[in-house]
């Protein structure tokens, strides 16, 4: 091809192959001078081995990398580096109590006779960072600033090392919508300026919103790469999932009837600060109905769960659940009206090294059907496990039997989704129940939680994903810095007022 | 659900590791023998060879012919002393092993056998025989030291429960306070063997006050041997914790806590109970193998114990490894530890060899045979390529959390990156450190 030249890196034919699986099956990634190229995929599709590839960290079995048309052997992250490939993780790797400075500038600092030469880097950060529009305050340390400018930092740190190939695995689960808006302008100016950006990310929105051009893998398999002004979301979902998927919650408006939850004055310590990490929340959840707590992380939404589910304690304030006030009840007792699927699934939602079927009965083994005077029922739990992985079409290798830390992440979502709906309680708390899972996987979960619904549960939604708050709740309840500031209607309202409130520019 | 073959299985890979480091454990002895043996003039090739049959064969050695070369049979002495001693060490490493499995490392059980066989020598020697019937003194007596060994245990337990405190740390300072502590009951109480007055710093035999275990024949059976009834008591012992742990709620709960402490208190399981719990279990069986040794009347307990631990306590760590943490592995496990003492007892009688050889020797093949765990992952890897081939079938999930992995470690090694890592949900992680206070 005479337009070889055009590309800056290119992925040919790479075959990488674990014991027992093919993780990238002839998998072909050009990326040319000056596009944001998307790579679309669901979990385990690939995408990070062909990344941890690129990066050296394994050698395919076939295939071959060249940059600028020409072949090379990258054997170690050293390598990668000095072909000017850099990444943005999605967990930012930071160092806390540095400056943003320090943090830019570590691990690749100009010394003369041992001492750092800072006011250099300065300048060239400083210069870097008109250039590219990313404003940073160099001298504050990393704890203080804000997420976005923590992302910011990364990418400085990437063009301080003079990378031309920039890899962002999934940069926007952490933002709000406005940060997310400054990220795609960025990414822009990037490219204008000759940099080629790689987007890792399986949010539709965003990548046609960005992106060039599109690559989309299944399973291993390299599906094809599109334009993306020739596309549209439906036909990119059905590219990675395989099948036409509903993209839109099919639901209808909901009927709420009688009171189910009743929190008043809700005041919870933090544990890391002497403020209140909750403070005075008061609302209700009725039958029948979808309430979302939105919000950016980390603004009380984990602790009043932890309140409310028992984990922690309330420090003031009350809760009333079908009637009975269990502000200071026993996880156990306050269980007994509550379903509860966990924002942490390997933290709170599983026994990892416990067999799926251990695992389904977490909270009801003692419960008389699984058990006899003590004596775990094993025929009893495998029944009752093997029918839940049938209901939930849960997948792993051996069935009930299989330990839970050897499954994927999203059949071990289901497996919580199951285990929490079938114990049919009055109330369902769902904490990002979708968080890092695929299309069809959300799919599931989102037609289960309205089935639940229309079968007349309440269900209380924390969410920080904003299509899905819009798109699945009956009503928003906006937290910012433990208080609910603002309370929504998802058919009156859209993402950009959401966001005010969220970021706490916005009051009731 | 594909069948796997018996060789591929687990179980037959942990006994097969097991199995692999107490023969390298005993090969590594037998080098020693030899380099030990060719460098000391008195010994020399002969006494080698005699050497590493002992250290091999000890159990059946009979002792010198006239001629004298050594002679192998069924000894009925040496294989009764071996059950004999092997009785505490099931139970310390029941103990161990035990705790293990619910995610406590109880290095407490030194301590918990003190006050084990504190309580039951005193129990044992102080309600007088001529009232209450001796049988039901020693009931009493096992079971009264099990209950204060149960309590020790909890005191770590309960720190580690309610103040966070590594169970570590705490086994280690109650090991220590019972040390001084039986040491000074014994020395305000008259129970200081004062009629043997050959041996001194001795608390009575049980045997003094008629109360002794009961031999079930098996004195019979092994004639010249020590043996009592108390190996049957531990072997039962071991058959109980395996159901425990394996059949009932009570040891779901407790692994489930041992193995994911978060998300038990979410599933409304007592967390901080069952911690307490489970160190209470592990205590009041360390102390049942203290109280099954001296209660068996023919012991004789030293109480200035203030500088020193019992080893019994200690080896129920090895035995524990050894068994990888298999309450009926257990059994065989510390089996294997006191033949090791009995052919070390051998090679000292028997041969040139002096006694701390002997004990150097045994401690190698001890600190082998703990590798067994490590040996059962090279062979789990070894084992690999036929699995492989049965998940190829599968064509359900790719494997996406390892996936996940690797890129974290890719940015670990990432040149320029600050290596700092941010665990996902570190944040909450944080928190919830908060809430376990």
């Amino acid at each position: 091809m005479d337009n070889s030249q055009d590309y800056v890196i290119e992925m040919l034919h790479i075959t990488k192959v674990f014991p027992g699986i093919i993780a990238n099956d002839d998998i072909t990634l050009q990326l040319r001078r000056g596009e944001i190229h998307a790579l679309l995929g669901e979990n385990g599709a690939g995408k990070s081995t062909l990344m941890s590839v690129l990066f050296g960290l394994y050698q395919p079995e076939k295939g071959e990398i060249r940059k600028n048309g020409q072949k090379v052997v990258i054997n170690d992250p050293n390598d990668a580096t000095a072909l000017g490939i850099g990444m943005v993780h999605q967990h930012f790797k930071l160092v806390e109590v540095f400056t943003v400075l320090e943090n830019i500038i570590l691990g690749a600092e100009t010394t003369k006779m041992g001492f750092i030469q800072k006011a250099e880097a300065r300048r060239k950060v400083e210069e870097l960072s008109k250039k590219y529009g990313l404003s940073v305050d160099l001298d504050a340390k990393v704890e203080d600033i804000t997420v976005g400018m923590q992302q910011r930092v990364e990418i400085l740190k990437m063009l301080y090392r003079d990378n031309e190939i920039l890899i962002f695995d999934e940069p926007t689960a952490v933002l709000t919508p406005q940060e997310i808006d400054e990220l795609m302008k960025v990414m822009k100016n990037l490219v204008a300026e000759g940099k080629s950006i790689l987007f890792i990310s399986h949010k539709l929105n965003e990548i046609m919103a960005v992106s060039d051009r599109v690559s989309v893998l299944r399973k291993g398999k390299y599906i094809g790469t599109i334009e993306t002004a020739g596309t549209t979301k439906q036909e990119l979902s059905s590219m990675m999932v395989g099948r036409p998927v509903q993209l839109e919650i099919d639901k209808t408006p909901a009927q709420p009837k009688e009171e189910i939850l009743k929190v008043e004055n809700v005041c919870i310590k933090s544990h890391v600060h002497d403020r209140d990490a909750v403070h005075n929340v008061t609302f209700t959840v009725h039958a029948g109905e979808i309430v979302c707590l939105a919000g950016i992380d980390g603004n009380g939404q984990t602790e009043f769960i932890y309140g409310l589910s028992g984990l922690d304690k309330l420090s003031s304030g009350s809760i009333t659940l079908c009637g009975e006030d269990i502000s200071h009840a026993t996880i156990r007792d306050k269980s007994k009206n509550m379903s509860h699927i966990p924002e942490d699934r390997h933290k709170h939602g599983l026994v990892l090294d416990f067999q799926l079927q251990e695992n389904m009965v977490l909270q009801r083994f003692e419960e008389s059907k699984f058990q006899h005077n003590g004596f775990i029922d094993r025929k009893a739990v495998r029944e009752y496990s093997d029918r839940l992985i049938r209901e939930y079409d849960v997948r792993s290798g051996q069935g009930s039997i299989t330990v839970a830390r050897s499954m994927s992440g999203g059949n071990q979502q289901k497996a919580i989704i199951a285990r929490e709906i079938d114990r049919d309680k009055a109330l369902i708390v769902a904490v990002q129940p979708t968080r890092g899972l695929d299309v069809g996987a959300i799919e599931f979960i989102h037609s289960q939680i309205v089935k639940e619904r229309d079968r007349g549960k309440a269900v209380l939604l924390v969410s920080l994903e904003l299509d899905e708050v819009m798109s699945l709740s009956d009503r928003i309840l906006v937290m910012h810095n433990g208080e609910i500031v603002g309370e929504l209607d998802p058919k009156k309202t859209n993402v950009q007022e959401l966001g005010l409130y969220m970021a706490g520019a916005k009051h009731m | 659900m594909e069948k796997k073959s018996f060789f591929a299985s687990d179980s037959f890979r942990s006994v097969l590791a097991s199995l692999i480091s107490i023969l390298a454990g005993m090969a590594v002895g037998a080098v020693i023998i030899a380099i030990v043996g060719f460098k000391d003039p008195s010994l020399g090739a002969n006494s080698v060879w005699d050497g590493i049959r002992l250290v091999f064969g000890g159990l059946f050695s009979t002792g010198r012919d006239a001629s004298g070369s050594l002679t192998w049979g069924f000894n009925s002495a040496n294989m009764g002393n071996m059950l004999f001693r092997a009785t505490p060490l099931i139970m310390t490493g029941l103990s161990v092993a035990m705790a293990y499995k619910t995610g406590l490392f109880n290095i407490g059980a030194p301590g918990q056998y003190l006050m084990g066989t504190m309580v039951s020598l005193i129990v044992a020697l102080s309600i007088p025989s001529w009232v209450v019937p001796p049988q039901i003194i020693w009931f009493l007596a096992f079971f009264a030291g099990m209950v204060a060994g149960a309590l020790w245990g909890m005191v770590a337990g309960a720190m580690k429960a309610f103040l966070n405190i590594n169970e570590v740390l705490a086994c280690i300072m109650t090991n220590w306070i019972a040390a001084n502590l039986v040491t000074f009951v014994f020395d305000i109480t008259a129970y200081k063997n004062v009629v043997e007055n050959t041996k001194s710093g001795y608390i009575y035999k049980t045997s003094f006050n008629n109360v002794q275990t009961a031999k079930m024949g098996l004195d019979k059976i092994f004639a010249g041997s020590q043996i009592n009834a108390g190996i049957l008591v531990a072997i039962l012992f071991a058959v109980g914790v395996y159901i425990l742990m394996d059949k009932t709620t009570l040891g779901f709960q407790l692994k489930a806590c041992g193995s994911n402490r978060h998300a038990s208190r979410y599933a409304g399981i007592r967390d901080r109970r069952n911690i307490v719990l489970s160190m209470g279990i592990a205590g009041a069986l360390s102390a049942g193998g203290a109280a099954l040794y001296n209660l068996a009347g023919n012991t004789e307990f030293f109480w200035s114990t203030y500088q020193s631990l019992p080893a019994i306590g200690f080896n129920g760590i090895p035995v524990a490894l050894l068994a990888l943490c298999n309450p009926i592995g257990v059994i065989f496990a510390a089996m294997f530890m006191s033949m090791l003492s009995i052919a070390g007892l051998q090679l000292s009688n028997l041969t040139a060899y002096n006694e701390y050889i002997t004990d150097v020797i045994i401690s190698v093949i001890v600190y082998l045979s703990a590798f067994s765990l490590f040996i059962r992952t090279l062979l789990k890897n070894v084992g690999k390529k036929p699995e492989t081939v049965n998940a190829n079938a599968e064509p359900a999930p790719a494997p996406a959390p390892a996936d996940e992995e690797t890129v974290s470690s890719a940015a670990e090694t990432a040149p320029g990156d600050p290596g700092e890592v941010t665990a996902p949900g570190q944040e909450a992680n944080t928190e919830e450190g908060g809430t376990e206070e």
